[in-house]
């Protein structure tokens, strides 16, 4: 048979033949790779020489999906419709054909990778890989018969799980479930696939017998579809509001399941395509590739970063502890700094704390822990200790002049490669780098809270930063898994500045009448995780409110403290620290704080105004309208000018909902003129604060988008 | 020992299954359980009793993996939302389950443990196939050493666990032609689908309304395999389904099935104190241990124990019920024990009627006491082969209940 072809190697072995897949990156199902497929597959069924096929992959993976660049090209759902389709024939014959397919899966077996897997007749799996279906984070269900084939495996419960969160297992869970028949060291992978192979030559064996769809008792009975299903539709409306995949992934288990899996498998290609070109999916997948290439600009092409192998934590508390936990679980050696012994046994007694989870979790046991703080964890007092480190951290009070006097120190301390990276939030980078004898040295790595768990990574950079420290600070921020984003300096950087924006409208809507529940509930069913009153309680309104303050000295007049703003903050209730803010947590459940409504109400009277009644579209409207404005404002002032990196942003930093495909994703559908339009008028009704950007202005005028057509 | 009898009995149509077709199963979207739990409720009422009088539940299935797993008989018990005071037992004699749920009731009501139990038993071999299909899907798994140790070579296990191969086996070692089988096979379904046109199956089915694979609703109300077109040519032309040059074929053997099967017992003076007319008195039961690559064999020597327990021999039955696994273990029963056919299998049997292996047992002494009404017989006895090397029987008695 033919062996030549550009993805695959063919290794014939005594009537056994090998398929190695090799399609970088990740063994994607690239058009040329499902050719040479179809292509060696045909070949091996015609070859009479061929008794059974091994198929298996390359490094960390076996079929770790489709190629979705690929289907972001395609527009039309018939378009979809017919080659996905033609993807699940394939498979089809793959598993009805005349010989014997094993899968030895090497690495992940993810989507399309699991679908294929599941056609073959015997599955192989190496110690730890992971196999799923996670076409649902990006907007997707599966659709080369997954929906079909996995639960027939593995039954309706486990499949659903599967299909509807995206969460792959291990093959060892796998194994448990019986989706793969055999688990084996990565070494003896080949061996035992080619092994289960010649069982089939045998006859030991059956052909027939081991095709999924052949597996009949793990089908539901009618009752048990519906109830099982209903359940199933009940728990997705209630966690994936929003989303279109995890319903209509559901509906292709309901529809499907019977008798004819070719069929079923048909309408799951149809519910497939539905999503493929749902805007819901277009924007998880861009989401998707955006994260992949977030931090990656121009500005640093081509310039290798500095080795980071040792770095300095300046400050042990909430931020710097859960740095600390990043640190370690990167591989880096770590020395942390505290102005005192108490402090820093404060500090590893919050380092440890963080890693209660994973341990809870069983990703990893307390000894691990204590050896990996053994290992790479060292602690100090004195800063003169920092003489060999590559990066340095700073996480101590937010005062310029106890940060500059640390700088300093280290200016002198620390060898001159060194990176300086600042965790402050509100903090001018550029004028706290001026002590340095090189500002370029220095940069800002904003961290969110709790900084071991979010995904973020707001990388600043202030007026001299050099292209070489942002280069080492992007490939540090990816090292320790963050995704990083990078902004220039400016108060509240991007993205406190731009969740300002976006929730700053409340004020004004509550000054003019609006219960400010109703804004907390339009909030939330937009997506957002929370209202705006519930945000100001969790990060405090003290805070919120010199925040404030300092934008209205370095903005200007448009972010001037409205009074009513001024009248919350003087209860003194600052939120959920305080015991009670918007909200009195004082109870089971948060509910309104009195002595806030009464002084809300209290304003309300002085200033002669009456309960105002809008629709919670209106107050999305104003709010969005609000932050898109805030956007306009930012790229002209040169803070920012990557659209999809200040929507994965957003949507990392703040939850703003994925599925809506962030900020100004958002503001493209809604169109700018829209928003432009609802910007004049709220500048009509509430002032300055709304007063369209120029950028705004034009590009409502020009037609133009943020994001380029795609 | 008190005496006990047959208060009720009800059974769903038996469908036709096919593992490698489900979708042409008229109960392929069903399982056998809730087959069963639409039957307990029906037949405690038919039967003029209260659920909570019930004393034991007893339920058998040959293939009680996956979904045929029964929580010792607590699901169907549930399921039909019964009270929870009924105890449940879960039994396995294979293809005597059923049969074995009546043995038991009637030793537990015979001794006084007892007074009112409920039995039943199911199957469903399309969802839940037979063979190599369990095993192979880890399931069901067999000791292996059995098959690969010479201490172990003598039970013949590729034998022992092919049914056919079963039959194939005893077909060699007795004096019969393929076509005294196929001849047999004929019968069965020309007397089982002339007692369907008259009617006589509609007095123990309970139609059920069962969604077909193309989602339209039927009521199934009659036994799918039985085929009055049925001819000797016909069967002449079937392939051998076990061995290349064998003699047992679809024709002269007993279908794959779904069904489920329910049956009251109850001591003779309950049944006069509630006047209710039972179908029939349980005068003995039988069961036996044989050579198990000749599984077939298995009826006669259980027949002859129920029989010899009570000083009876097989002449003073009036009809027989002998389960058509194969039509082999028919003709060797009747054989060996000289009986009139015509007075075997009156109403057809497991070749035509099937053969749900948990459900037959019930079905089998059901049918036999219905027929001894109808015919106006006297005693009766129902048997079956067992897979593993057994037999299994019950001797039945009709009398004139004077209440």
């Amino acid at each position: 048979m033919k062996t030549d072809y550009r993805t695959i190697t063919v290794d014939m072995m005594e009537g056994v033949v090998l398929f190695t897949i090799h399609n970088p990156p990740v063994n994607q199902m690239s058009p040329q790779l499902s050719e040479d497929l179809s292509e060696a597959v045909k070949e091996a069924f015609d070859d009479a020489d061929v008794k059974a096929v091994v198929l298996t992959g390359t490094g960390k993976n076996f079929i770790a999906g489709a190629d979705i660049t690929q289907l972001k090209l395609v527009k039309k759902r018939e378009e979809v419709f017919q080659h996905a389709l033609a993807g699940a024939r394939f498979l089809n014959g793959m598993e009805t054909g005349p010989k014997p397919f094993v899968a030895a899966i090497n690495g992940n077996c993810l989507g399309l990778g699991l679908e294929m897997a599941m056609a073959c007749h015997y599955r192989v799996a190496a110690k730890g890989v992971n196999l799923g279906q996670p076409e649902v984070q990006i907007g997707l269900i599966p659709g080369a018969g997954g929906t079909q084939r996995l639960p027939r495996l593995i039954g309706v419960p486990n499949a659903l799980d599967m299909i509807t969160t995206g969460k792959p297992i291990k093959a060892e869970k796998a194994y448990a479930r019986a989706l793969v028949d055999e688990v084996v060291p990565q070494e003896e992978l080949v061996d035992a696939a080619l092994k289960a192979a010649r069982r089939f030559i045998t006859g030991e064996l059956n052909l027939k017998m081991r095709m999924t769809r052949n597996t009949l008792h793990r089908i539901p009975s009618a009752a048990e579809k519906t109830a099982i299903l209903n359940y199933a539709r009940l728990m997705a409306s209630e966690k994936a509001k929003g989303y279109i995949a995890p319903f209509k992934a559901i509906d292709a288990l309901e529809q499907g399941l019977g008798f004819d899996i070719e069929a079923d498998i048909e309408k799951e290609v149809g519910f497939f395509s539905d999503c493929a070109v749902s805007d819901v999916a277009k924007n998880l997948i861009n989401i998707f590739l955006n994260t992949r290439s977030a931090g990656r600009l121009k500005r640093i092409e081509g310039i290798e970063p500095a080795k980071v192998k040792k770095v300095a934590m300046l400050g042990g508390g909430v931020m710097g502890s859960a740095i600390v936990h990043l640190l370690l679980q990167g591989g880096f050696h770590t020395i942390l700094w505290e102005i005192s012994e108490e402090a820093l046994q404060k500090a590893l007694k919050a380092l440890r704390k963080t890693f209660e989870y994973p341990i809870k979790k069983k990703k990893m046991t307390q000894a691990d822990l204590e050896g990996m703080i053994h290992d790479r964890l060292s602690t100090t007092c004195s800063l003169e200790d920092m003489k060999d480190v590559d990066l340095v951290i700073e996480a101590v009070l937010e005062d310029m002049e106890i940060k500059q006097d640390i700088w300093k120190r280290m200016d002198t301390v620390c060898p001159p490669h060194a990176v300086f990276g600042t965790n402050t939030s509100a903090l001018p980078i550029t004028d706290m780098a001026e002590v340095l004898h090189d500002p370029g040295r220095m940069i800002g790595l904003h961290f969110f809270n709790p900084a071991h768990r979010m995904q973020l990574l707001e990388v600043i950079c202030a007026k001299k930063t050099s292209d070489q420290t942002l280069a080492t600070s992007v490939a540090f921020a990816r090292a320790i898994k963050k995704i990083p984003i990078v902004v220039h300096d400016g108060p509240g950087f991007y993205v406190s500045r731009q969740l300002g924006g976006l929730m700053g409208g409340a004020v004004y809507l509550t000054a003019d009448g609006v219960n400010p529940a109703l804004i907390e509930d339009a909030m939330v069913e937009f997506g957002m995780p929370m209202g705006p009153a519930t945000l100001a309680d969790l990060t405090g309104i003290d805070i919120n409110y010199h925040v404030n303050r300092t934008f209205e000295k370095r903005l200007g007049e448009r972010y001037e403290v409205h009074p009513l703003t001024e009248v919350v903050y003087r209860t003194g209730c600052y939120g959920r620290k305080t015991g009670a803010g918007y909200f009195d947590y004082g109870g089971e459940k948060p509910v309104p704080n009195q002595k806030v409504v009464d002084a809300i109400q209290q304003y309300l009277e002085e200033n002669n105004i009456s309960p105002k009644e809008v629709s919670k579209q209106e107050i999305v409207d104003l709010m969005l309208a609000n932050g898109i404005n805030e956007a306009g404002y930012m790229i002209q002032e040169g803070i920012c000018d990557r659209p999809q990196d200040m929507d994965l942003a957003m949507i990392y930093g703040t939850g703003f909902p994925p599925y809506r495909g962030g900020i100004l994703r958002y503001g493209d559908k809604w169109g700018l003129r829209n928003v432009y339009e609802k910007l004049l008028e709220m500048e009509k009704q509430y002032g300055v604060r709304f007063k369209p950007a120029d950028l705004i202005k034009e590009m409502a005028e020009s037609g133009k988008t943020f994001y380029p057509e795609d | 020992m008190k005496e006990v009898v047959i208060a009720g009995y009800l059974r769903t149509a038996q469908s036709r299954s096919r593992p490698n077709d489900p979708a042409r199963d008229w109960f392929c979207k069903m399982r056998a359980d809730e087959l069963l739990a639409k039957l307990l409720p029906e037949i405690i009422e038919r039967t003029g009793i209260e659920p909570k009088e019930i004393d034991d539940f007893l339920v058998g299935c040959s293939t009680a993996v996956g979904e045929q797993w029964a929580y010792g008989g607590r699901f169907p018990v549930f399921l039909a939302n019964l009270p929870e005071t009924i105890p449940a037992k879960f039994l396995d004699q294979q293809c005597g389950s059923s049969m074995a749920c009546i043995h038991v009731g009637f030793m537990e009501i015979a001794m006084g443990f007892a007074d009112i139990v409920l039995a039943g038993g199911y199957e469903h071999m399309t969802r839940i196939p037979m063979g190599a299909y369990p095993t192979d899907k880890g399931l069901i798994a067999a000791n292996t050493t059995l098959f690969l140790y010479p201490s172990y070579q003598h039970w013949d296990m590729m034998t022992t666990v092919n049914m056919g191969l079963t039959a194939e086996k005893l077909f060699s070692q007795r004096d019969f032609t393929k076509e005294d089988m196929d001849r047999w096979g004929v019968l069965s379904h020309q007397r089982a689908a002339k007692a369907q046109t008259e009617g006589f199956f509609a007095g123990e089915i309970l139609p059920i309304e069962a969604e077909q694979a193309d989602g339209t609703m039927v009521t199934v109300d009659k036994d799918q395999a039985v085929r009055g077109d049925a001819t000797l040519e016909g069967m002449a032309g079937l392939k051998p389904a076990f061995k290349k040059d064998g003699v047992i074929t679809a024709g002269n053997s007993s279908p794959l099935n779904a069904a489920a099967s329910s049956m009251i017992l109850m001591s003779k003076e309950t049944a006069k104190a509630k006047g209710i007319k039972p179908l029939a008195t349980i005068r003995s039961i039988g069961f036996a241990g044989v050579d198990p690559t000749i599984m077939g064999a298995g009826p006669v020597p259980a027949s002859k124990m129920a029989l010899e327990k009570i000083g009876m021999t097989p002449s003073d039955m009036d009809y027989w019920e002998i389960n058509e696994a194969f039509c082999i273990v028919a003709l060797n029963c009747m054989k060996e024990l000289g009986l009139d056919p015509e007075r075997v299998n009156v109403m057809g049997g497991a070749t035509a009627i099937g053969h749900p292996l948990g459900a037959t047992g019930v079905r089998l002494v059901g049918t036999l006491a219905r027929i001894l009404k109808e015919k106006e017989g006297r005693y009766g006895c129902a048997n079956a082969c067992v897979g593993g090397g057994q037999g299994v029987a019950t001797v039945i008695e009709r009398e004139d209940y004077g209440w």
